[in-house]
Order: structure tokens, then sequence, then C-alpha cells
């Protein structure tokens, strides 16, 4: 099966993640699709996202000359294991790139003209989605079979942002679905659904998060191996009329998810932070 | 606001306003084509009245040339503010100014815009400053103060006991005071007069203006049981009952531009509101027949036809009173076909604002293209839509919204760490327009939309307390560590 791999930089741990343990079970990417890390927009969402002092230790771990041999370069841990090499870690999907041996391109949006015809080039069966741009539906007839997207809820009960936070204030069990992209948010085709379960030592919004992206790269593996092997067909969502989207939580809400974490691990949650950390925001 | 007598409309002064916007190309096109169209006489007085109003407004910085610091000033951080603000998904999900000390300002700014005869200014002007009276305003202004007076500990802050108190009893005899104001008013009709105080000669009633009071009047009674208020309450529900048309709209002389309007939806609120009080089936028909009207101009998209501004352009201030009059009204008379509609309207606006972080200052039909200023009165009072929205619901989204946009609201406000040189009527004072230079009483801080900014703080307090008591009540007990393992 012909992968490609969309990232939404370069740095990506979730995007490098992705591709570095489709590489592990032998699916080597036809390319892999990233947009600039540099980008004004980029930058200021992040500082948005995870704040100012985050960002530049984000950027630092990044960047920073030597080997990259130590956990520390990693902001999510649980990614570690995809991650590692033998040298160290994979600090960017160039470097898992040239040691893979896959192109990467650069491209100012995933809907540009210079996206498609990239992917077209490519010609992949499917494409998997780890941040980025909302794509358009040009991008999304591009492959074959579909684009997979990993969202950090059980849908259709939640989608769109803040994912994990809303599953909580809404009581809803926490989880994480693998399911093909359409133009709407969060509605496409199903593949997998699974409930998610924190750890007993848990710590926080933040390393909640952490863990469901890494058990979504794990998720994502096993739905292309599912699709290469004819085992896994997708189902279209039930309910799908009604409006399930979700928005990025305010602070004061999160506040109160923070508690209801709390209240279903066996031992307190840190101080919130309100600050997201790693990966889309699913 | 507002609805002033046609011939002194201050809500025309935007249009006013576009003549001196930096567009001389296509201004000379515009006028152009009105010149040579049939209505081009009257188009051209109307032309040259606005820019003698702008002219007059202009100079005003002439007459008191100490308001150039607060114009430069807030000229200049506009400025700024437009050119290096970045709107992202995460913009406005964090709380950067109390709520408390939001409320507290909007509240003395509105004090300090009090007369002494009771009356409150419509707006004060960067130029000319601050403007008559304003029945209309000041009508509705009072359930703000009152609801402020019963709750003035939210905007304690460092406030001690005895300063509260004082809060309390001074939004309390201002809410009085403005009651008494209004009195003086009343027409032999019952109707209330259009326009700012003291500018007609012969003052003339205007339906939307007498529905908006009518909501001040009801207040009043509630708060104080003065028979007076009642009295005078009922003889303007009896007005606007008698003159509505078969079909359940307001039209006519007394209505804005002579043509009905949906947002006259906020004259049925104030009479579901008084039909509440008097059980007087003849008020609360007429309101249920105007709502009737009103959601026979519901389009599929959710907009509200039947705005009906002639020469303006539709403000989210209009849009949202549509949508705040049918819902508040279809909750006072549960009305579910009202309150889905409001919802639909709303839930379309949530989502705008969710996804860019702004709302337009004006909206097409259908809720297509707008300006892009903000129109922060509109910005209110979406915020007061979706948190009652959360509070008849109960879904959270309508309370995180809400949450954003309050805090987008409270970082426009002048506050006295950030403008230690303003003076009085800026400080606390919501702008029309942000930038200040919109479409939308540009250069101007206007008191309803303090007004509404008070109401969607206030609402938010009392409904995030109420769901954090909910949500805890609602919490499990927390599991033994061996449950889990």
């Amino acid at each position: 099966m012909r992968l490609a791999v969309l990232c939404s930089s370069p740095y990506s741990e979730t995007g490098c993640a992705v591709a570095a343990r489709l590489v592990q079970l032998g699916h080597i990417p036809v390319g892999a699709l990233t947009l600039p890390s540099w980008d004004r927009n980029t930058l200021l969402r992040k500082v948005g996202q995870w704040g100012v002092k985050n960002s530049f230790r984000y950027a630092v771990a990044k960047l920073a000359p030597g080997k990259p041999n130590t956990s520390s370069r990693i902001r999510n841990p649980y990614l570690e294991s995809a991650l590692r090499n033998r040298e160290g870690i994979f600090r960017s999907v160039h470097e898992l790139a040239a040691v893979a041996g896959f192109p990467v391109a650069t491209c100012a949006s995933q809907n540009s003209p210079h996206a498609i015809a990239q992917l077209r080039q490519w010609s992949p069966d499917l494409l998997i989605f780890t941040g980025g741009n909302i794509l358009k539906d040009e991008i999304l007839s591009v492959p074959r079979l579909g684009v997979l997207n990993s969202h950090l809820a059980l849908l259709p009960e939640i989608r769109g942002m803040s994912s994990p936070e809303w599953s909580l204030l809404c009581n809803i069990p926490l989880g994480i679905t693998i399911h093909f992209m359409d133009a709407s948010i969060d509605t496409g085709r199903i593949l997998i659904r699974r409930q998610f379960v924190p750890a007993t030592d848990c710590e926080s919004f933040p390393d909640l998060r952490n863990r469901m992206i890494a058990e979504g790269v794990e998720l994502i593996s096993q739905a292309v191996a599912g699709l290469a092997q004819g085992t896994l067909a997708p189902a279209p969502q039930p309910d799908c009329e009604k409006d399930h989207q979700y928005f990025v939580m305010h602070d004061q809400l999160k506040v109160l998810a923070a508690r209801r974490l709390h209240q279903i691990l066996p031992r307190p949650v840190a101080a919130l932070n309100t600050h997201q950390s790693g990966g889309h925001n699913g | 606001m507002a609805e002033p007598a046609p011939s002194r409309n201050i809500k025309s002064m935007p249009s006013n306003w576009r003549l001196l916007e930096p567009d001389p190309g296509s201004r000379k096109h515009a006028i152009k084509i009105k010149m040579t169209s049939p209505e081009s006489a009257s188009q051209r007085k109307s032309i040259l009245t606005s820019a003698a109003r702008a002219l007059s407004e202009a100079t005003g910085l002439l007459r008191a040339p100490q308001r150039a610091i607060p114009l430069f000033s807030r000229l200049a951080s506009d400025q700024l503010r437009t050119t290096v603000s970045h709107r992202h998904l995460y913009s406005y999900a964090s709380t950067t100014v109390p709520t408390e000390n939001a409320l507290r300002s909007l509240i003395e700014w509105i004090l300090q815009a009090q007369k002494a005869d009771g009356g409150i200014a419509a707006y004060y002007s960067l130029l000319t400053g601050y403007s008559n009276s304003y029945p209309e305003v000041t009508g509705y202004i009072i359930p703000t103060l009152y609801d402020f007076a019963r709750n003035p500990e939210s905007a304690t802050g460092t406030q001690t006991a005895g300063e509260i108190n004082s809060s309390a009893e001074k939004a309390r005899e201002a809410a009085d005071r403005a009651t008494h104001w209004l009195y003086s008013l009343q027409l032999p009709t019952g109707a209330f007069p259009g326009g700012l105080h003291g500018q007609a000669v012969k003052p003339s009633p205007s339906i939307f203006n007498t529905g908006q009071i009518l909501q001040g009047l009801v207040r009043a009674h509630i708060e104080t049981g003065s028979a007076e208020s009642l009295k005078r309450a009922v003889a303007v529900g009896d007005w606007l009952a008698a003159i509505q048309l078969p079909d359940g709209s307001w039209s006519g002389e007394a209505a804005y531009q002579g043509t009905p309007h949906t947002y006259y939806s906020m004259v049925s609120w104030a009479l579901a509101q008084l039909a509440a009080v008097t059980r007087n089936p003849q008020h609360s028909a007429a309101a249920d027949k105007n709502i009737d009207w009103v959601l026979e101009q519901v389009k599929p998209s959710g907009w509200f036809d039947g705005i009906n501004l002639r020469s303006h352009p539709t403000y989210l201030h209009f849009v949202a009173y549509v949508i705040q009059g049918t819902l508040e009204s279809g909750i006072l008379h549960q009305r579910t076909d009202a309150v889905q509609a409001a919802a639909k309207a709303a839930w379309v606006l949530l989502r705008k604002f969710e996804t860019h972080k702004r709302l337009a200052g004006t909206y097409e039909p259908d809720f297509t293209s707008g300006q892009q200023f903000a129109c922060l009165t509109g910005n209110a009072q979406m915020s007061c839509i979706w948190l009652r929205l959360f509070e008849i619901t109960g879904d959270p989204r309508y309370l995180n919204a809400a949450l954003k946009m309050n805090e987008l609201l409270k970082q426009t406000l002048p506050s006295k760490s950030r403008r230690p040189r303003a003076i009085e009527g800026v400080i606390g004072g919501v702008a029309g327009s942000s930038p200040i230079w919109g479409a939308y009483q540009p250069m101007r801080f206007i008191s309803w939309g303090n007004k509404f900014m008070a109401d969607a703080l206030m609402l938010e307090q009392r409904l995030t307390r109420q769901f954090e008591k909910k949500f805890e009540q609602e919490l499990p007990a927390r599991p033994e560590a061996s449950e889990c393992a």
C-alpha cells in the first residue's frame, strides 16, 4: 500500500512518530508533506496553544545542535519508543526520511495547488493526517482510499477541538477514534473506535493528551495494517445530522474538566496546566 | 439602543461618518450614483445634512481640546491592536481581565453618565463629550442597575463590605432616579418619545423606544412595588397593543422609518414581562402576535428577515436584538418555536465566532459577508443570548463561547491601569466599534454597550457559579487507588 503522511511541521513529534511507526512495521511512506516550520501563523498559533515558555523549550529541543540521544529532546515521552533509533531519537521527519529513504516536501498550505500536485505525483493509496490545515475536497480526493485521522475522543459524540476535555466535562468516556476525513469536521467513516482508560499515574491534562496521542499512533498503525490486509472496513458515523462539534475550551471550564479527571483517577491530578501539549488538538 | 425620532436619528451617524472614511475614489463614485438616481434631491439633502453633522462632531474637539489626549491615545492603541493582533483558535480561551473589575468599571461609567435629573447620556464622544440624556437607554438600563444592586459582590474585587453596600445603594438610587425622570417624559397616550432628550421641538412617540422603556418601568415596579411605575407601564402596554397591526407587526409614524421591523421582538419581550406582572391577556396576546409575525420572517438559514433598515447596514446590534427579543419572549411564554428559531440563529453566529474568533460588525442576509469591524454592543448581546441558551438547554458550548466573547470584550475596555491619563467618559466605557473608527457609533463610548456588557458579565457570574455547583454535586465519589489498579 502506498502511504503518505501529512505533518503540521517537519518537527511535529506526532507526524514523525506516525511515519516512524509505519516504517517499523514495514510500511515505508512514499512521501511526507509538511507545513513550513517557521510559518508566522503556525508560530503564533503554537504560542497561543502552548505559551511562550513551552514553545521556546520545544524549539530548543528540536533545533539545539548535538546528538539527539536524550529523551529530554521529546516533549511527548510516550512517543519515545516510536521515535528512537540506533543513534538516539528522530527530531524531525527529515531525519527519519534520510534513514528510511522517502522524500519530504514542504508546502505553504496542505490545500495549495503545489501540495495537491506533489501528492498526485506520489499517487498514494492512503494519506495519514497528523496535523495542519482543515482539508478541502480536492486534497481529500487524491488518495485512492482516503485520508486517515486519529481523533482524541469517541466519535460521533465529541467532534472538534479540546476533545479529551469536553469528554470529561460532558461525562462521556475518554476515547480515540481512527476515521477517514471528509469535508466536515470529524464526520467521516470510522475504522477504529476505542475507549481510553487513563493510567493511574496520569498527572495532568497535557500528560493525558500525550498518552492519548501515543495511543492514537498505535491505533493508526493498526488501522493501516487492517486496511492493507483487508480485515478492517470503515463504517459511516451514526447521527451525523446532529451537531456534535466542540471548540477550544475556555480555561474556566477546563478547571471543571480537571476535577472530573481527578475523580476518575486514584490520586490527585497536578495543578492544571492549561496549555496544550504536543501534536494536534483533535 | 435605539431608535430616535427620524429627524434626530443618532443611529444615522454611522452613515454620516462613512463620508470621512479614507476612500475618496469610491466615495465620489457612490455620490455620483446617488446624484443621478430619481431620489437625488432628497439624497443630496441627506448627504449635506450628514456632512454638516460630521463637521459639527469634528469641531467638537476645538471646543474641548483636552479630549485630544484620550482621542489620540485610543486611536493609537486601536491601530496597534489592529496591526499586531493575531486571532487563532486559542484566542480568548484564558481569563486575563478579572470579570469583577470589568463589571465595576462598567457600572461606574453608567453612574457617571447619569445627569442630575436622572437621565442617562446616550454616549460619550471623544470629539464632543457627553450627549444629551437618552430616554430609551435610560429605560432599559434600569434592570441592569437593579441586577447589580441585588448582587454587588459580583464586582467586589478588593472592596470592603462597606464599599460593596455603597455600590449597591448607588446603583439602586440611580435606577430610582432614572425611573422618576422617565415619568416626566411619558406622553398622554402612554407612549414615550424617540430621540435624544431636549432636541425635538415636539416630542413624537416611538414604538421601539417605548417598548425598551417598558422594561425599566416593569422592573422598577417589581423592585420597589411602586404603583406609579405599574400604572405607567400598563399605559405603555395598552398603547402598544392598541396600535399593533392585525398581522402582529408595528408600523406607521411611530415605527422607525415608517416600516415594520423584526427587531421589535424586543417590544414583545417587554410586553411579555408586563403581562407576567399584570396577567393582562391583552398584553400577552400582543406579545405573542408579534412573535408569530417575527417567526414568519425566519429563513431556512436561521436569518431573520425584516430588520428593514434603510440607509444603514444591518449591524450585529440589530441582528442580536431580533434574536434576543425572540428568545426571551419564547422563554417567558414557553414557546418552543420561538426559542428554537432564536437558538438556530444564535448557533450560526456561535460557529462563526468560534471559527474566526470574531463576529462581523454587520451582516448581509443569511449571515453572509459583513464589515470587518467589531460591533461591541452586538458582541455583548450575543454573549447574553448564548448564556441564556446555556441556562435553558444546559449545552456548555454556549457557556464556552460566552466566556470567550466576554474575555474579548473585557480586553477592549479602557481601564484605569491601562489609561492613567484618560478622562471620565472613557474609563469603563464600551466603544461603539472596535477599532473605534469602525462604522457603528464611531469615536463614541455608548451607554447601551455598557448595559449589555454588564448584563453579560453578571449572567456569566451567576451561571458559572450555578454550573460549578451542579457539576460538583454530580461528580462521583473519588475511587480508592485499589479500585483503579
